[in-house]
């Protein structure tokens, strides 16, 4: 193209003042002209195209919002919490599956018989618990110093992202039971278990180091299973109704306890 | 800011750098012909917002798919098919408001534009101004945009039926004159 | 000039080790370098002050305010910037959402101005076009940038970056070099090295730890002066100096107490004072 747009001409194209025929001929060579393009360039207004590539840029570099943030997010949390949520370790999808696969494994097992079915109670109540064990664990989280030193109260994202893995862990747990042979009691009996587990770990959490906490409360449940399962003649005593009264107590005593030295809680990098 | 032309990347060099993760080709690329763009959309559509919003989704789009060009030295109409689409998408996403088609009063076409209309369109310029505006539009719309049917339809809002009847009346009409 | 840092007497006990014996510093604007070998306490020191750990014993007031009290402790932390000597990253993030995921935690306002902070920022350590790719597809150096970015999210006043250099290159070195000199103009920077170039060209005031106690604390050029008039150049080995090698134009650099005859007496650098001060007794009797 060896013409180029007459200058007076962009001028008015640019300003809207030229009739439509000319507008086609300016716009059909401008196309095709990097010259012409440069030319136009100026008339353009110059605040409104970097607002533009500022959106363009912040867009571009936008954190990716992933499957987990999304039902986060639309279950009413606010975005940036959702972001530090999805963070969580034991929200990974990772975790998940394996959650997903334990739970499966043990409904199968409980097809086959009252040991099996204890077996997936055991399981489903101490899986909550455990949920909560990975996201204390700081091991699992890369970012824990600096965590640590920021103004964003540690203790309040652990209990975020504890709410958040037992939260997920019980609807899990809940979905797995409805496969369960018969429905009954037994869909729910590992329900209160898991509550009181994970409140006595927690207020324990509160003397000693979290993840010990987990462990001593890990280890004395399997232990009653095992005991009352071998001692008494109903496998599934454990799970029975006084015994989840006693539970109830448990969890409401460890309640008290935790709500009351919360600020042990306090993350420090010895844990 | 100005660069000496002998060492300006070509369009294409910038495309492949950008397909590469170059985000200071991108922004070359923007400054060159975000410009153009703007007032071009500008031309099809009174919010301003819709525009910005499409000059926006251009060039994050640009950025995602800059592979995805082939080259043949076209690189202004490939924008243009770009942003033009994403135009139309942002009028979708919006409750409809008024468009215009984009132009004044007819004026008198100076001695020059005439010397510079002739040369490209002979008496297409006359002809096209004595078209009525809502035929002008479509005709930019389906031949100097190159959109389909039902792309114009959203571009102009009207439904495609009208687009079609409106292009052969057009057409029919230009034919007419340039006999 | 305002005290940001004042500690006294200072005690860690780690595990079976007492990483920190009593350290006692007081530290105004400008920048701070803190120098030891590996296991001095350099890192346990650096993350008290960042209130990643609490001491055991010894008083620590961080801009003007205490850290042992909780409510106290999130002020100090909204106004503190730390880069740990080993940062851990999220692998699947970018640089850009990393640096926003911390941004959160430092509590930054709302989404916008957040994000516009978070590119201020790497912009500032030159990660500006490298936002969007992943941390994990970034150099060992670039890694290091953007745990650099992190802690200057929010312009904090008190600055702790652990081995900031480490890994990186001379030029990118240099880069570091002109922003924290550039920065240390309005508040108090701490950085602990191994690299006494690092101490001699940038720090102001100069701190040697050594198992777990600060042997040294003063201006580089006492530092230097610590090895005054005990450094020689030879062409032979020499069997009264407490420390030699064979330098690269080959002649031997002596440090010890007293130059034999005929020795080129040179003037000390940093260094020198540095290993002198470390040194191990003397072999032979001086």
């Amino acid at each position: 193209m060896s013409t180029h747009v007459d200058p007076d001409l962009l001028c008015a194209y640019a300003a809207g003042e030229i009739d439509a025929a000319h507008a086609f001929s300016v716009e059909a060579h401008v196309v095709r002209c990097p010259t012409c393009q440069a030319a136009v360039a100026p008339l353009a207004d110059p605040a409104r195209l970097d607002r533009v590539l500022a959106a363009v840029e912040d867009e571009l570099d936008a954190p990716r919002v992933g499957a987990i943030e999304r039902v986060l997010r639309g279950l009413g949390v606010r975005a940036d919490l959702a972001r530090l949520l999805a963070a969580t370790p034991s929200l990974s999808l990772s975790w998940l599956s394996s959650v997903a696969l334990a739970l499966s494994f043990s409904v199968l097992a409980a097809h086959h018989g009252d040991g099996g079915m204890l077996l997936f109670l055991c399981l489903a109540a101490l899986l909550p618990m455990a949920g909560v064990a990975v996201s204390f664990a700081r091991a699992l989280d890369p970012t824990f110093e600096i965590a640590v030193a920021a103004p964003f109260s540690s203790v309040r994202l652990l209990l975020l992202r504890a709410t958040a893995a037992l939260a997920t862990t019980i609807a899990m747990a809940g979905l797995a039971a409805v496969a369960l042979p018969g429905i009954g009691w037994s869909a729910v009996a590992w329900a209160v278990p898991s509550l009181a587990l994970t409140l006595a770990s927690l207020a324990l959490a509160t003397y000693v180091a979290p993840l010990t906490a987990f462990a001593i409360v890990t280890a004395a449940w399997l232990a009653t299973v095992l005991v009352n399962a071998t001692a008494s003649d109903d496998v599934l005593a454990i799970f029975g109704r006084p015994a989840q009264l006693v539970l109830v107590a448990l969890g409401a005593g460890a309640a008290l306890v935790l709500a009351r030295r919360i600020d042990r809680l306090d993350v420090r990098g010895d844990l | 800011m100005s660069t000496p032309s002998t060492v300006m990347p070509s369009d294409e060099s910038l495309l492949t750098a950008v397909g590469a993760g170059d985000r200071a080709a991108l922004r070359v690329l923007y400054e060159r012909h975000a410009p153009w763009l703007t007032l071009r959309l500008a031309r099809r559509c009174s919010d301003a917002d819709a525009v910005d919003d499409a000059l926006q989704d251009t060039f994050v789009a640009v950025w995602r798919s800059a592979g995805r060009y082939h080259g043949g030295g076209a690189v202004g109409a490939w924008l243009w098919g770009i942003a033009i689409r994403r135009l139309i998408d942002a009028l979708r996403r919006r409750p409809r408001r008024e468009f215009f088609s984009g132009e004044r009063e007819t004026l008198e076409p100076s001695a020059e534009e005439q010397v510079l209309l002739g040369v490209q369109h002979g008496d297409l310029g006359g002809a096209l101004e004595r078209l009525s505006p809502e035929l002008r539009a479509v005709i930019q719309a389906t031949i100097l945009d190159g959109l389909t049917t039902r792309e114009a339809s959203t571009l102009l809002g009207i439904p495609a039926g009208t687009v079609k009847t409106r292009a052969m009346r057009a057409r029919m009409l230009l034919r007419q004159e340039l006999a | 000039m305002t005290v940001a840092v004042q500690a006294g007497d200072l005690h860690k006990r780690l595990g079976s080790t007492q990483a920190l014996a009593g350290v006692s510093l007081t530290l105004g604007d400008g920048i701070t370098g803190l120098l030891g070998p590996n296991g001095a306490g350099k890192t346990t020191l650096l993350r008290i002050l960042a209130t990643v750990l609490a001491p055991d014993r010894g008083t620590l007031r961080l801009l003007g305010a205490q850290p042992a009290e909780r409510s106290e402790r999130a002020l100090i932390r909204a106004r503190l910037g730390y880069m740990p000597q080993e940062p851990g990253f999220h692998q699947r993030f970018t640089a850009f959402e990393f640096v926003d995921y911390v941004a959160i935690l430092k509590e930054i306002g709302d989404r916008r101005r957040r994000h516009d902070e978070v590119r201020r920022v790497l912009d500032l350590v030159g990660l500006g076009d490298d936002a969007q790719r992943r941390i994990k597809a970034l150099s060992g150096g670039m890694r290091r940038r953007v745990a650099l970015a992190q802690a200057l999210l929010g312009d904090p006043r008190l600055l702790i970056l652990d081995e900031p250099t480490a890994g990186l290159d001379p030029e990118q070195r240099l880069r570091f070099r002109e922003l924290i000199s550039r920065l240390a103009e309005d508040r108090c920077v701490v950085i602990s090295t191994h690299q006494s170039d690092d101490v001699s060209a940038l720090c102001h005031h100069v701190i040697v730890l050594d198992r777990g106690a600060s042997v040294f604390a003063g201006a580089p050029r006492e530092l230097c002066d610590v090895a005054r008039g005990r450094v020689w150049l030879a062409d032979d080995r020499s069997a009264g100096a407490r420390l030699s090698w064979l330098t690269g134009d080959g002649r031997h650099r002596h440090l010890g107490n007293g130059p034999p005859a005929g020795a080129q007496l040179v003037e000390p650098t940093l260094e020198d004072g540095y290993l002198l001060l470390l040194a191990p007794p003397a072999r032979a009797a001086a």
